[in-house]
């Protein structure tokens, strides 16, 4: 008996093209072309912003160095922090999502697919305006420039309209994006795929979206105030005429804040699907990981005064700060041991996605613990602005958005490009990382919880005792700098060069690995009903099931009858 | 950081109290990891098995998660109000400040800090207070944002233009306390240090007379050039 006709998903020779292909890709509303503009674009940027961090380390590599100039030096302070955070961490995020969300829900498309054209037109604009200003005045008013110095009787210079400009750009880019994901998770989601079947990075887009969607605009406004007050007389945030300095911490902190956690989000959740494809099983509770990843959206953004515990606002609201930033360690923990109770009883593929994922719980681990440390109100009278917290960020955030990302990367890449990874350079660029990331910032906890060394100073002094923590941190950062390189290489030479991927090189369990790598631009030409959050895993023990009986049936047909 | 106030000694207990409560987290999550990715490791012939008991577990590492959240929030509380607490004036702090604090505004402008004393005199960059006194300092800035930070006698506290922010301390012994500035304030940020001098109350009032007799004699030097109509 011959086995009955096997499913078919194939679709090829559909795409006509007359326009040469990066053309094609620059001008695309299509979510794939979006997605890979965002993702390639961070790439560059997070070279460029490991270039600048090098460049402040190098300057505080031994006490009063004058290798960069005061004001240089916080020149590139203010471009490391408007890159790492708007041009690499939010972008490569936010690509991932856009890319892969649409593909996990069995969407042939985006809702707005104009809206998030635009959007990521805005996010090139953006990045544009930030480092034209090499060619005139860079900003310099640090990370988060603070009102008043970042109003013009303080810096007239044009770099902080720049930057205000550069990353208000940059953020209505995020947004649009965010709503035309919230739009295409809301409406365009496979027959059968009900909110309790949606894989969970799909469902950490949509948290994330709509957390964008939130703090993005309160920034925007903040922003359009500053502009007002620079070139406008305004006052929103000079003291003495009615308006208020720390008006300017509250809104940019909600955003800021709201955005760390939208960087954990999506680590999270691309750890969640890594855990569990390379484990092969499912996600230990994943209705719990769901609601805790909201969770963290929702109590993450509203802890945003744990920036603000040595400005004058009352105790009430420090003693508020310090309870929702506590009370983050119910979700984050959840969340921390569904991922460890997923890996225990798997059977466990160390690929280099499944090592970074494991990494990124490991880092991040190590970035909230100390960040917890800095909610008590009382410790952060010692630890706030200090180095201390430097490191906590990193751990948190180069965990979520380097090693989260880089899973992240290494996973879908073969989605993206029909080609997998280098495996053996993922696994040097990986251990690299760890040992940069260690080296560089593990120091910078005791520099700043023992000496008490402050954030954002363009030189330290040798009777302040942080030399040794200094020239560690100086030399991990070099290292951790050759382990991002890596990566990036990996990354360009793999996609012409890699070994090729079928269209489910790990065995995944979610719809995007039901069509084609690269997939078509439709994504998809049939689509399964969706009855489990797994459909692929239900495929394949239908098929395991019928090859079974098949092939049980061809054994009786062969049994000599008696 | 070695305290060396009342409330300093509170936040170092906090932060000790921090550190461990964050050790225990990072040790936990990375030791159940590390034993995970060993144990569970891809073997020929191995099928990857259901965790059981998955609602109940979950209950319960939730209730020790919110336990272990309740109690950290408690400690926090505890220790920063203690820490919050007015300190007195011992035996051998300044008489004049039994009832009530030596109050001292320090100024933060670009890029110095400038204490005013009760008695008129000012200084800059260092500030002298009598041992064992209760000193309330009131911040002020006259610019942008800055943070008055001497880690071994006081929180950490920002000055903001347009208002103010009161923060109390007592030096328990007599010395020479480093400190620095600790938001960024623009170019000068990193050597906008700070010293407080620690002295006995005899010494404190000998500064601040001097100080003062001093200013009011550079001041008269002032005028009488002006009036003499000749630039200073």
């Amino acid at each position: 008996m011959s086995p009955g006709p096997r499913p078919e998903f194939v679709a090829e020779g559909y795409r006509v093209s007359r326009r040469p292909r990066w053309a094609e890709r620059a001008t695309s509303a299509d979510h794939k072309d979006v997605g890979q503009i965002l993702i390639c674009g961070a790439l560059g940027f997070l070279f460029i912003a490991a270039v600048e961090l090098v460049l402040m380390r190098l300057q505080l590599l031994v006490p009063e160095n004058t290798f960069l100039s005061p004001v240089g030096f916080n020149r590139m302070l203010s471009m490391y922090g408007a890159t790492s955070i708007f041009l690499f961490a939010l972008p490569f995020a936010l690509g991932f999502f856009y890319y892969v969300a649409p593909l996990q829900i069995g969407a042939r498309g985006t809702a707005l697919p104009r809206l998030g054209q635009t959007g990521v037109a805005l996010y090139v604009a953006g990045a544009t305006v930030l480092y034209a200003t090499f060619l005139f005045t860079p900003p310099e008013g640090g990370v988060n420039p603070l009102a008043p110095l970042s109003e013009k009787a303080f810096l007239s210079s044009n770099g902080i309209d720049a930057w205000v400009t550069g990353t208000g750009l940059a953020t209505l880019g995020f947004v649009f994006l965010a709503i035309n994901l919230v739009a295409t998770l809301r409406m365009m989601r496979a027959p059968g795929m009900a909110w309790r079947r949606v894989p969970v990075f799909a469902w950490a887009a949509t948290v994330s979206s709509w957390l964008l969607v939130v703090v993005g605009p309160v920034f925007l406004a903040a922003l359009t105030m500053l502009m007002i007050d620079r070139h406008y007389e305004g006052i929103f945030f000079a003291d003495g005429s009615g308006g208020a300095p720390l008006l300017w911490q509250h809104l940019s902190w909600i955003f800021f804040t709201g955005a760390y956690m939208l960087l954990l989000i999506f680590a999270f959740g691309a750890n969640a699907e890594i855990v569990a494809t390379f484990s092969r099983k499912p996600l230990f509770n994943r209705n719990v990981v769901m609601a805790s990843l909201g969770a963290v959206a929702v109590l993450g953004t509203l802890a945003w005064m744990q920036n603000m515990l040595t400005a004058p606002i009352g105790i009430g609201w420090q003693y508020f700060a310090m309870l929702i930033s506590v009370a983050l360690v119910v979700p984050f923990g959840l969340i921390l041991f569904n991922l460890i109770a997923t890996l225990i009883g798997g059977t466990l593929r160390m690929r280099a996605p499944a090592l970074f994922a494991i990494g990124a719980i490991s880092m991040i681990s190590i970035g909230l613990a100390a960040e917890l440390e800095q909610s008590l109100v009382g410790a952060a009278w010692h630890l706030h602005n200090t180095t201390d917290a430097t490191a906590a960020t990193h751990f948190a955030l180069i965990g979520g958005a380097i090693f989260g990302g880089f899973a992240a990367l290494h996973y879908w890449f073969p989605k993206m490009t029909g080609r997998t990874m280098g495996e053996s350079l993922g696994r040097i660029s990986f251990w690299t990382i760890v040992a940069g990331l260690l080296l560089g910032f593990a120091p910078l906890f005791l520099a700043g919880d023992d000496k008490g060394q402050v954030v954002d100073a363009y030189k330290y002094f040798d009777n302040t005792g942080v030399t040794a923590y200094n020239v560690i941190a100086t030399i991990g950062v070099l290292i951790l700098f050759v382990g991002l390189l890596l990566t990036i290489c990996n990354a360009i030479f793999s996609r012409t060069n890699g070994p090729a991927a079928g269209h489910d090189p790990w065995g995944g369990d979610t719809l995007e690995w039901f069509t084609l790598s690269p997939p078509e631009p439709h994504n998809f030409d049939v689509l399964p009903d969706v009855r489990s959050p797994q459909p692929l895993r239900d495929i394949r023990e239908a098929i395991g099931h019928r090859t079974r009986r098949e092939e049980s049936a061809a054994a009786r047909e062969s049994q000599p009858v008696a | 950081m070695a305290p060396h106030s009342p409330g300093t000694d509170q936040i170092s207990t906090l932060l000790w109290i921090g550190f461990v409560a964050a050790a225990i987290l990072v040790i936990a999550v990375n030791v159940a990891l590390f034993f995970a990715v060993r144990r569970f490791r891809s073997e020929r012939g191995a099928t990857p098995r259901r965790l059981l008991g998955g609602r109940g577990l979950q209950f319960r590492v939730g209730a020790v998660l919110t336990i272990f959240a309740a109690l950290l929030f408690v400690l926090g509380v505890v220790f920063t109000g203690k820490a919050r607490e007015r300190p007195s004036t011992g035996e051998a702090g300044l008489a004049s400040a039994k009832t009530e604090p030596l109050k001292i505004k320090a100024t933060g402008q670009q890029w110095l800090w400038r204490y005013d004393y009760p008695n008129g005199a000012f200084s800059y960059y260092k500030l002298v207070v009598p041992v064992d006194t209760a000193v309330e300092l009131e911040l002020l800035s006259t610019d942008v944002v800055h943070t008055w930070n001497v880690n071994d006698l006081a929180p950490k506290a920002d000055a903001v233009p347009g208002k103010a922010h009161k923060i109390a301390f007592s030096a328990d012994d007599e010395g020479s306390y480093e400190g620095d500035s600790a938001t960024l304030s623009g170019q000068a940020y990193a050597p906008m240090r700070t010293e407080v001098d620690v002295v006995s109350p005899a010494e404190y009032e000998e500064f601040t007379e001097t100080q003062e007799s001093e200013i009011e004699e550079a001041q008269d030097r002032v005028v009488k050039l002006y009036e003499e109509e000749k630039t200073p």
